[in-house]
C-alpha cells in the first residue's frame, strides 16, 4: 500500500508536468478560437518554432536561458502575428471552413519549411543550466521539472492579470463577446486579434522550449501530438474559456499518466481522444465552458 | 447528381487504345530481342526507398549492391557484365508494386536484391515468386517474410533472434536478473519483446515489468516511473535510437539506474548524438560492426569509405553480401533464374563480410551476431 500512494505520488508530478504544458497550448487554441471561433490548426507547428527557436538562442547564441526563453516568446509571437496576417485576416469574411482549410496548410507548409530548414533528424537540446535532482517527502523530482512548473505557473498568472487588468485585456474579452459592438465601440479589432495570436504563440513558444529540455528532444514533427493533445486540452476545458484551458490541460496530463499507471502504457494517446469524444457527446461546452446557444 | 458531378463519360475509343497496346508491346519485343542480342550481360535488380522517409536504409543497400558489382565487373574474373537496375519504392507498397513489376517485366532482371523495408517485402516478394525471381531481401526483419516461398531468401538477423541472443547473454554471461522492457508498439518492438521476454524466462531471469510506447513519442516518463518502482537490474528497449536516447536522458533525470540493452534499432551515430553520457555502457545487437577487425569486413568498410565517403552500416553489409551471393550463383550456374535459387537454398558458409553466411530451409540466413556496447561516445564489440 505504501509503496502504491509513492507510485501514485510520483507519477501525479508527471502529470502535473506534462499538464501544465499542456495547458500552454491550448490557452493559444482558445483565446484564438474566443476572438475568432478559428481553431488555429498551425499552432502546434508555432510550438515546434518556439522550441527550436529557444534551442539555437540557447546553443548558437549563448544566452542566457531566461533571456534565451524570452526571446524565443517574443520571435515566435511575431510568426503567429505573421500567420494570422497572410492566411487568416484575408478570409476574415469567408466561410469559417476556408478559413480551417487554410490553418492546416499553414501547419503543413510550417512543418515542411522547418524540415527543409533544421532537416529532419531529431536534434538534442541540453539545459544550459545544472540539472539537479531533489527527493521531497520520498518524492522524486528535479531542476526541470520544477522549472516547468514554474514558469507555466507565472505565464497563467500573468495571462490572468493581462486579460481580467488592462485595457488590452478588456479589448479581448469585448471582441470575444461581439466583434462588431466592439468595432462600434473604438476598439481596433485587427489589432486586437493579431495581439492575442500573438499572446498565445508565445505562451506556446515557452512549452516548447521548457518541453524541448524536459526531453532533450527537438524535431520538426515535435508540435503534432502535442498540438492535438493542446486542442483536446481546450475543448476539454471548454473552448474560448481561459481558465478552462488552464483545468483541460492539467486535467488531461494526468488522466494520461493515471491511464499508463493504471492501465497501460498502449492506452495513452487513445485516453486523451476518448476523452475528447467524450466530452463532445455529454458535455460539449466542456468542464468551464457556458452552455451557449447558436443563433440562426 | 448524374456522373458524380464530372463531365459525361465518352465510351468508344477502344479502338485508339488496342492500337496503342499493341505498338507499346511491339516496342518492347523489339528491346527485348536487342537485350538477348548482348549475351555477356546479366540484370540484376535493386529494390527500395531511395526518397522519402526511409531513404537512408535504400541507399545504403543500393550503396552496397552497387559497390560488389562494380568490383565483380572490374575483376575480369567472371564471365558475365553485370548491370545494377536501381527501383525507388519511397517505402510505399504501392510503388513497390510497380517497381517490381518494372524489374521483372521490363528490366528481365536474373535475381533482385530487396526490398528493404518489412511492409514492402510482403507486397513485392509474393511477385517475384509468383513469377519465379529469386530475390535475398538485405533487411526485412518481420517473420512472415520468411513464408513468402522457396524464391524468398533473407540475409538478415531476424529480430526474435537479436532479442533471444541478447536475453541470453544478460542472464548466463551478465548475470543479471531483473529485467524490465520497453518497446514501441510496432512490428519491430512487439517482435522484441515477446522473445526477450521468452529469452529472460527461459533461461532464469525475471521479467518485472514491460511498458509501451509510440514511435515519435517524446514522454517516456510515466512508463519510467512504473519501471522505476519494480527495480529492475536493466531496462531491454525495444525501439530505435531516437527513442532509445530520450528514453536514456529521461531515465537518467528519474534517477533509474539500469544497464540499458537494445537491438539493431540502436545502431546508429545519432543514438551518441542524442544520448550523450546517458547512453555510456549501453549494450545492443547487430548484424554488423564497421570497427571489425576481421580482414574481409575491415576491407569492405575501406572500400565503401572510398566509394561513398561515410562508413557502412548493416544494411550496406548486408546488401553487399546478398548481391556477391547473387552474383558467384549465376557465375556457376548462367543466368538462368530458377538454377540461381537453387544455388543459393544450397550456399553454405559463404565468406561474407557479415560473417560466414548459411541459409537455413525457410531461406533465413544463419550467421553471427555481434554484441555492441557504448564506450566513451564509440560503439565498441563487447562479443
Amino acid at each position: 500500500m505504501e509503496r502504491g500512494a509513492h507510485l501514485f505520488g510520483q507519477q501525479l508530478i508527471n502529470g502535473l508536468v506534462t499538464g501544465s504544458t499542456y495547458a500552454l497550448i491550448a490557452l493559444g487554441y482558445t483565446m484564438v478560437y474566443g476572438v475568432l471561433q478559428l481553431i488555429n490548426f498551425a499552432h502546434g507547428e508555432i510550438y515546434m518554432v518556439g522550441a527550436f527557436t529557444g534551442l539555437l538562442l540557447v546553443t548558437q547564441a549563448n544566452l542566457p536561458f531566461p533571456l534565451a526563453l524570452l526571446l524565443a516568446m517574443a520571435i515566435t509571437a511575431l510568426l503567429g502575428v505573421t500567420i494570422e496576417f497572410i492566411a487568416y485576416r484575408p478570409l476574415r469574411r469567408s466561410s469559417r471552413l476556408s478559413v480551417l482549410i487554410s490553418a492546416i496548410g499553414m501547419s503543413i507548409f510550417v512543418q515542411n519549411v522547418a524540415l527543409w530548414v533544421w532537416g529532419p533528424q531529431t536534434r538534442r537540446f541540453l539545459p544550459p543550466f545544472p540539472v539537479h535532482t531533489f527527493t521531497v517527502a520520498g518524492l522524486r523530482t528535479n531542476t526541470l521539472e520544477l522549472l516547468t512548473l514554474f514558469v507555466a505557473l507565472v505565464m497563467m498568472l500573468g495571462l490572468h492579470l493581462l486579460v481580467t487588468r488592462t485595457k488590452l485585456g478588456k479589448a479581448m474579452r469585448a471582441v470575444a463577446q461581439d466583434r462588431e459592438t466592439a468595432a462600434l465601440m473604438g476598439i481596433n479589432v485587427n489589432r486586437t486579434i493579431a495581439f492575442t495570436f500573438a499572446i498565445g504563440s508565445s505562451l506556446a513558444a515557452a512549452a516548447g522550449v521548457m518541453v524541448g529540455m524536459l526531453f532533450n528532444a527537438v524535431v520538426p514533427n515535435m508540435g503534432v501530438m502535442p498540438g492535438l493533445k493542446g486542442f483536446v486540452a481546450a475543448v476539454l476545458g471548454g473552448i474560448g474559456s481561459i481558465p478552462g484551458a488552464m483545468v483541460g490541460g492539467l486535467v488531461l496530463g494526468m488522466a494520461e499518466v493515471l491511464g499508463v499507471a493504471l492501465l497501460s502504457s498502449q492506452w495513452r494517446d487513445a485516453i486523451a481522444f476518448a476523452i475528447l469524444i467524450l466530452v463532445l457527446l455529454y458535455r460539449p461546452s466542456g468542464l468551464l465552458g457556458r452552455r451557449t446557444q447558436e443563433k440562426v | 447528381m448524374k456522373g458524380l458531378g464530372y463531365p459525361r463519360v465518352r465510351f468508344g475509343s477502344r479502338l485508339a487504345f488496342g492500337v496503342g497496346l499493341a505498338a507499346v508491346l511491339a516496342a518492347l519485343l523489339i528491346m527485348g530481342s536487342g537485350l538477348a542480342l548482348a549475351q555477356q550481360t546479366v540484370v540484376i535488380g535493386m529494390l527500395g526507398p531511395l526518397s522519402g522517409d526511409y531513404a537512408t536504409y535504400g541507399v545504403s543497400v543500393a550503396n552496397g549492391v552497387e559497390l560488389a558489382i562494380n568490383e565483380a565487373n572490374a575483376s575480369g574474373k567472371y564471365s558475365y557484365r553485370f548491370v545494377l537496375r536501381k527501383e525507388d519504392t519511397r517505402g510505399d507498397q504501392v510503388q513497390a508494386l510497380n517497381a517490381i513489376n518494372k524489374l521483372i517485366e521490363l528490366d528481365r532482371v536474373t535475381a533482385i536484391v530487396g526490398a528493404v523495408l518489412s511492409g514492402e517485402t510482403l507486397t513485392a516478394g509474393p511477385i517475384a515468386q509468383d513469377a519465379g525471381v529469386p530475390f535475398i531481401t538485405p533487411s526485412a526483419t518481420a517473420p512472415a517474410v520468411s513464408e513468402i516461398g522457396d524464391y524468398e531468401f533473407r540475409n538478415v538477423i531476424t529480430d526474435d533472434m537479436q532479442a533471444a541472443q541478447m536475453a541470453e547473454y544478460a542472464v548466463k554471461n551478465l548475470g543479471l536478473r531483473r529485467f524490465a522492457i520497453l518497446y514501441a508498439n510496432n512490428d519491430y518492438g512487439l517482435a522484441l519483446r515477446r522473445a526477450f521476454e521468452a529469452g529472460v524466462r527461459a533461461h532464469g531471469g525475471q521479467v518485472v515489468a514491460v511498458e509501451s510506447y509510440l514511435d515519435g513519442d517524446s514522454n517516456f516518463s510515466a512508463q519510467l516511473t512504473n519501471i522505476a518502482a519494480q527495480n529492475p537490474e536493466a531496462l531491454y528497449i525495444g525501439g530505435y535510437y531516437t527513442e532509445a536516447a530520450k528514453i536514456a536522458q529521461q531515465a537518467a533525470l528519474q534517477g533509474l539506474k539500469v544497464r540499458l540493452m537494445g537491438a539493431d534499432g540502436f545502431d546508429s551515430p545519432e543514438l551518441i548524438n542524442l544520448g550523450g553520457a546517458a547512453v555510456e555502457g549501453a549494450l545492443f545487437t547487430s548484424g554488423f560492426y564497421n570497427g571489425t577487425q576481421d580482414p574481409l569486413a575491415a576491407e569492405f568498410v575501406r572500400k565503401y569509405e572510398a566509394a561513398y565517403g561515410s562508413k557502412p552500416d548493416m544494411f550496406a553489409a548486408n546488401a553487399y553480401d546478398s548481391a556477391r551471393i547473387i552474383i558467384e550463383a549465376i557465375q556457376a550456374v548462367g543466368p538462368n533464374r530458377a538454377a540461381v535459387r537453387d544455388w543459393i537454398a544450397n550456399v553454405k558458409d559463404f565468406p561474407g563480410v557479415t560473417g560466414l553466411t548459411t541459409f537455413a530451409e525457410n531461406g533465413d540466413a544463419v550467421k553471427p551476431l555481434y554484441i555492441l556496447r557504448v564506450e566513451n561516445g564509440q560503439f565498441v564489440q563487447e562479443r
